[in-house]
């Protein structure tokens, strides 16, 4: 910068002086830099009609997760063999796990004891006689919509998931709150036999998630989530 | 100040006019009681400011100090730290700066002492009506813009009547041919204020103390953010850019390095700034071209900020040895360096993909804490310990109790900012990890406020320094003022009055020889003769200014407002309940958009955590929208049936209970108070005023009758959700009159209509009085 040569533009204002001084070459370079910087983005990313949107870059995040998720799965069906045999999978309850902590633990804490929903980790159930009732009133609610339903939110792989994960915490049998038709169930029967040592009643590799299966626990329009 | 020598203005010599006897002098007198004023309600309320931001930092770390009471609940007070740090200290700053610098640039008395005694009390008022009405639960909602309609009617008559035509006369009969560069940043600050101010805060009232904004969802947003982020740059940036301008050179006693960039930084600060607001909500609902622009523009804003940035730290060459003994220029030295700090950070925020970590969490507590303690702060703290002196006519009490308040403030600043900094990084990644599965690594929301509390205790270290400092400071003006003379001097200026004809001379020639024309012409462009005519021209010159302001407004607001394709509606989509309608508004008053966000980014990590990405269609009933710009909680947008409306009882009268850990505040009060039933019909009315489809719950009595029954079937389906046992005691017999029901209403119907099917006919657009239950 040109310390050496300043002058004054003989301006002055209430005793104040200013230098005419050019503006350093370095800012005008960065100036500019930045105007082309940004006409080139908007070229590219908005008046490209095939540029990447926000919608489709979730798409492609999403369809990424569920394939390295759901590759081996397939569309798991909805029955109680393929509950048991997730329930002796430790990779996939971690899976259950993790969408119980995001959306369970509120009510009925993190490690199952209950608070405001009731105990999952004993051997009394209200609203479930056999493993294959969680998955229903987790996806249809229970209990005048003191539980709610999940048919909208969670796909058909994730409502066994979870499903799955519930199923396993009992046994713990921490004390917490109970239901007012709370009954003693039966011990969950045994896993079927994993002959080719994958999870037991998979279809074929389609990629889950949007559309589930179509049949039971298809996300339906027509319920509201406790609506 | 007194006996200056008359300086003949520019440095074109013009003939004086042919009046006999020679050059008429006016003599005048400044008016600096009202900058005394103004000095000391920048004092007061900077302290006030400090102490309540302590207060609320204090609620983030230890929830309960907010001593269970109402009006002390964070969601309350946070509105009233940020218009007090805003409105109060920074504006009454802005006014001392003005009142003090015009009336010298000018040579000119302020054009009425009433006026000014009119905005100087004008002003308190507002803040006084802030003071009370915030903790009340009075606010329309909006960020830095919730004073209700009555408190934003006298903003408008005090800053434009009062202190626009004070200003503006005072530049009419001015003495002073040319107006120097802090004048145009001041000429910037009231005509873009005004058109923010007036844009963003149009509503239809509904009582005295309730208005709706006539905007609604992505308009209202866009509306929001253009105001907000032009608050930052008009009532932050260009007056203390004003303010550097007349009190850096005074107290370096240094010539101001390049007029020339201060042309140059000037206007592209004052075209730039306004298309940046869109920067707030990238990844939202609103349009992508806008988030574009307004991530182009803020990156384009780089330089001329830094323009002003260079022109303060370089005015100091050649006084670099007095910074290190004066106090003043030690605070312009850093409130400078954080302002150019600050103007890098924010293009860096505004790309895109940094704005997807950054978004939501505290690093954006962390930038604006650099630029309002550091900037603003300290600016005015520089320009207090320069003014108090003069105006007080003594020595400073103390230069070295100035001395301990610069050092306590740099560091409770840097104590302030790091851990934030830090709180910010860290829960922004902590919401966007995933473990091998694919699955979130940290699935509960709670762990990531917990990881973060460690370094809202050691902000509460570094605001406390900061506030100390302030104290002092307070200390300081006033054993100063206490010195004062019995009878201020009143130093008689004088200076002759502008003659009508003035000859601007020639533009200068190009020097250039061996150029072509272009080039010749363009060398007499750079060397800003039009400007200097420009400059002697106050109406004109604001003129341009209002131009440049509403031409790059308007390129953003014609499209965001006019294009259907912005806003694709979903048939499903139905206004709210009466009765969700009174949740949203308890919603609205309980501040709860300063914690929660309803806004569900389309990025896997976030529709993982909270559901389907957020639609612009879902929000086209929003007046206001309630977007929010901080997940100190969760995402509220699919709240709608995720938790049974018993857990949200419990939840609302203890939070801790239901999550351990929370840091959410207990809302006993909507347990005991009742839902103001009687009012809910003139609220659908007037929103029904903003085409929000009503049909027949317009009929007296019919909104009235639809939200009761729709109380009660909440009512009744806690109860039967709490099992035969019942409610514990402290929940009221008759829960459906209570405020806690009608929240609860809006909680679940938010974000569930996107799943519905469409309303089968026409007729069924009213809004359904069963849904919800």
């Amino acid at each position: 910068m040109s310390e050496q040569n300043q002058v004054a533009v003989g301006h002055e204002y209430d005793g104040i002086r200013e230098y005419d001084n050019p503006t350093p070459g370095w800012w005008h370079l960065i100036f500019f830099a930045t105007v082309l910087f940004s006409a080139f983005y908007w070229i590219i990313w908005e008046m490209d009609p095939d540029a990447p949107t926000l919608a489709s870059t979730h798409e492609k995040q999403q369809a990424a997760v569920y394939k390295m998720q759901f590759a081996k799965l397939g569309t798991l069906k909805q029955d109680e063999a393929t509950l048991l045999s997730l329930m002796g999978d430790s990779k996939w309850l971690a899976v259950g796990e993790s969408m119980y902590k995001a959306n369970c633990a509120s009510c009925h804490a993190a490690d199952g004891h209950g608070m405001v929903g009731p105990n999952l980790t004993d051997d009394k159930y209200g609203n479930v006689k056999a493993p294959l009732d969680i998955v229903r009133v987790i996806a249809d609610g229970a209990n005048s919509g003191a539980m709610p339903a999940w048919r909208n939110r969670l796909n058909g792989n994730e409502l066994m998931l979870v499903s799955a994960y519930v199923a396993s915490l009992r046994g713990r049998n921490l004390s917490g709150p109970g239901l007012a038709n709370d009954h003693e169930v039966a011990p969950w029967p045994q896993a079927p036999a994993k002959p080719d040592g994958q999870t037991g009643s998979s279809n074929a590799a389609r990629p889950a998630g949007s559309t589930g299966d179509g049949v039971s626990l298809a996300p339906s329009a027509s319920t509201q989530p406790n609506g | 100040m007194s006996g200056l020598p008359h300086s003949s203005p520019g440095s074109v010599t013009s003939t004086p006019p042919a009046a006999p006897g020679g050059i008429r002098m006016d003599a005048f007198v400044y008016d600096d009681a009202i900058v005394r004023k103004f000095l000391a309600a920048t004092v007061v309320w900077g302290c006030v400011a400090f102490l309540v931001g302590l207060v609320v930092a204090l609620q983030l770390a230890f929830p309960a100090a907010n001593l269970g009471i109402e009006f002390t609940s964070f969601g309350r007070l946070r509105p009233l730290h940020t218009n007090a740090a805003i409105f109060a200290f920074a504006g009454n700053a802005i006014f001392a700066a003005i009142y003090y610098s015009t009336q010298r640039l000018c040579k000119a008395r302020m054009w009425s002492d009433k006026l000014s005694a009119l905005h100087f009390w004008g002003w308190q008022l507002i803040i006084l009506c802030a003071a009370l009405t915030l903790p009340l639960g009075l606010t329309q909602g909006k960020e830095y813009a919730e004073l209700e309609w009555p408190i934003d009617l006298l903003i408008a008559v005090v800053w434009l009547g009062f202190f626009g035509t004070n200003f503006f006369m005072t530049l009419k009969v001015r003495r002073e041919r040319h107006m120097y560069v802090a004048l145009w940043f001041y000429i910037a600050t009231i005509i873009a204020v005004t058109v923010l101010h007036v844009g963003n805060s149009l509503a239809v009232p509904v009582s005295a103390t309730k208005s709706y904004s006539v905007y609604a969802g992505v308009q209202d947003a866009f509306m929001q953010w253009w105001y907000g982020h032009n608050a930052v740059a008009f009532f932050l940036t260009t007056p203390f850019l004003g303010m550097m301008y007349y009190f850096l050179p005074k107290a370096a006693d240094r010539p101001v390095f390049s007029y020339r960039l201060s042309i140059i930084h000037f206007w592209s600060l004052v075209f730039i700034y306004i298309w940046a607001g869109p920067h707030h909500l990238h990844y939202t609902a609103l349009p992508a071209w806008a988030s574009t622009l307004g991530m182009l523009f803020s990156v384009m804003l780089w330089m001329p900020s830094w323009g002003g940035m260079m022109n303060g730290l370089l005015t100091l060459r050649g006084a670099w040895h007095k910074v290190a003994q004066d106090p003043i220029l030690k605070f312009y030295v850093v409130g400078i360096t954080f302002y150019g700090m600050s103007t890098f950070e924010g293009p860096m925020l505004s790309i895109k993909t940094v704005n997807s970590l950054s978004h939501y969490t505290d690093w954006t507590i962390a930038h604006v804490h650099a630029g309002a303690l550091g900037w603003n702060g300290f600016m005015t703290f520089g320009m207090i310990y320069w003014l108090a002196p003069r105006l007080f006519q003594t020595e400073l009490y103390s230069k070295k109790l100035a001395s301990a308040h610069f050092w306590l403030g740099t560091l409770g600043i840097l104590l302030y900012i790091i851990p934030i900094y830090a709180a910010g990084l860290t829960q922004g990644l902590m919401w966007r990890a995933f473990d091998d599965a694919g699955q979130l690594k940290y699935p509960e929301f709670i762990e990531t406020v917990a990881a973060v509390i460690p370094m809202y205790w050691v902000r509460l270290i570094g605001g406390s320094m900061f506030l100390a400092g302030a104290l002092l400071m307070a200390w300081n003006v006033l054993m100063t003022w206490k010195a004062r003379p019995a009878v201020y001097a009143e130093p008689v200026h004088d200076a002759p009055p502008l003659f009508p004809d003035y000859d601007d001379g020639v533009a200068p020639a190009s020097e250039l020889t061996a150029n072509i024309k272009t080039g010749k012409k363009l060398d007499v462009w750079v060397k800003a003769f039009w400007h200097r005519v420009w400059e002697r021209k106050p109406l004109k010159f604001s003129l341009l200014v209002l131009v440049a302001v509403l031409v790059a407004s308007l390129f953003e607001i014609i499209p965001t407002f006019l294009i259907r394709s912005n806003v694709p509606t979903i048939a499903s989509v139905q206004p709210y309940t009466p009765l969700e309608l009174a949740g949203r508004d308890i919603y609205i008053a309980e501040g709860c958009y300063n914690c929660h966000s309803q806004m569900i980014r389309p990025i896997y990590a976030e529709t993982k955590r909270y559901g389907e990405y957020s639609k612009p269609g879902e929000f086209v009933y929003d007046h206001p929208f309630q977007w929010g710009s901080r997940r100190i909680g969760p995402d509220l947008a699919r709240e709608g049936g995720k938790q049974s409306s018993l857990w949200h009882l419990y939840h609302f009268y203890d939070p801790n209970q239901s999550s351990p850990n929370s840091i959410m505040p207990r809302y006993t009060w909507l347990i005991t108070q009742d839902t103001p039933f009687s009012g809910i019909q003139a609220r659908v009315r007037a929103m029904a005023m903003l085409g929000v489809p009503y049909g027949k719950m317009v009929n007296d009595g019919a909104a009235e009758k639809a939200a009761r029954d729709q109380a009660k079937a909440i009512a009744d389906d806690i109860r039967r959700q709490a099992g035969p046992s019942g409610l514990p005691e402290q929940y009221p017999a008759d829960l459906e009159n209570k405020k806690v029901v009608a929240l609860i209403a809006y909680l679940q119907r938010l974000g569930v209509d996107i799943s519905k099917p469409p309303p089968a006919e026409a007729g069924a657009a009213t809004a359904s009085t069963t849904r919800g239950h």
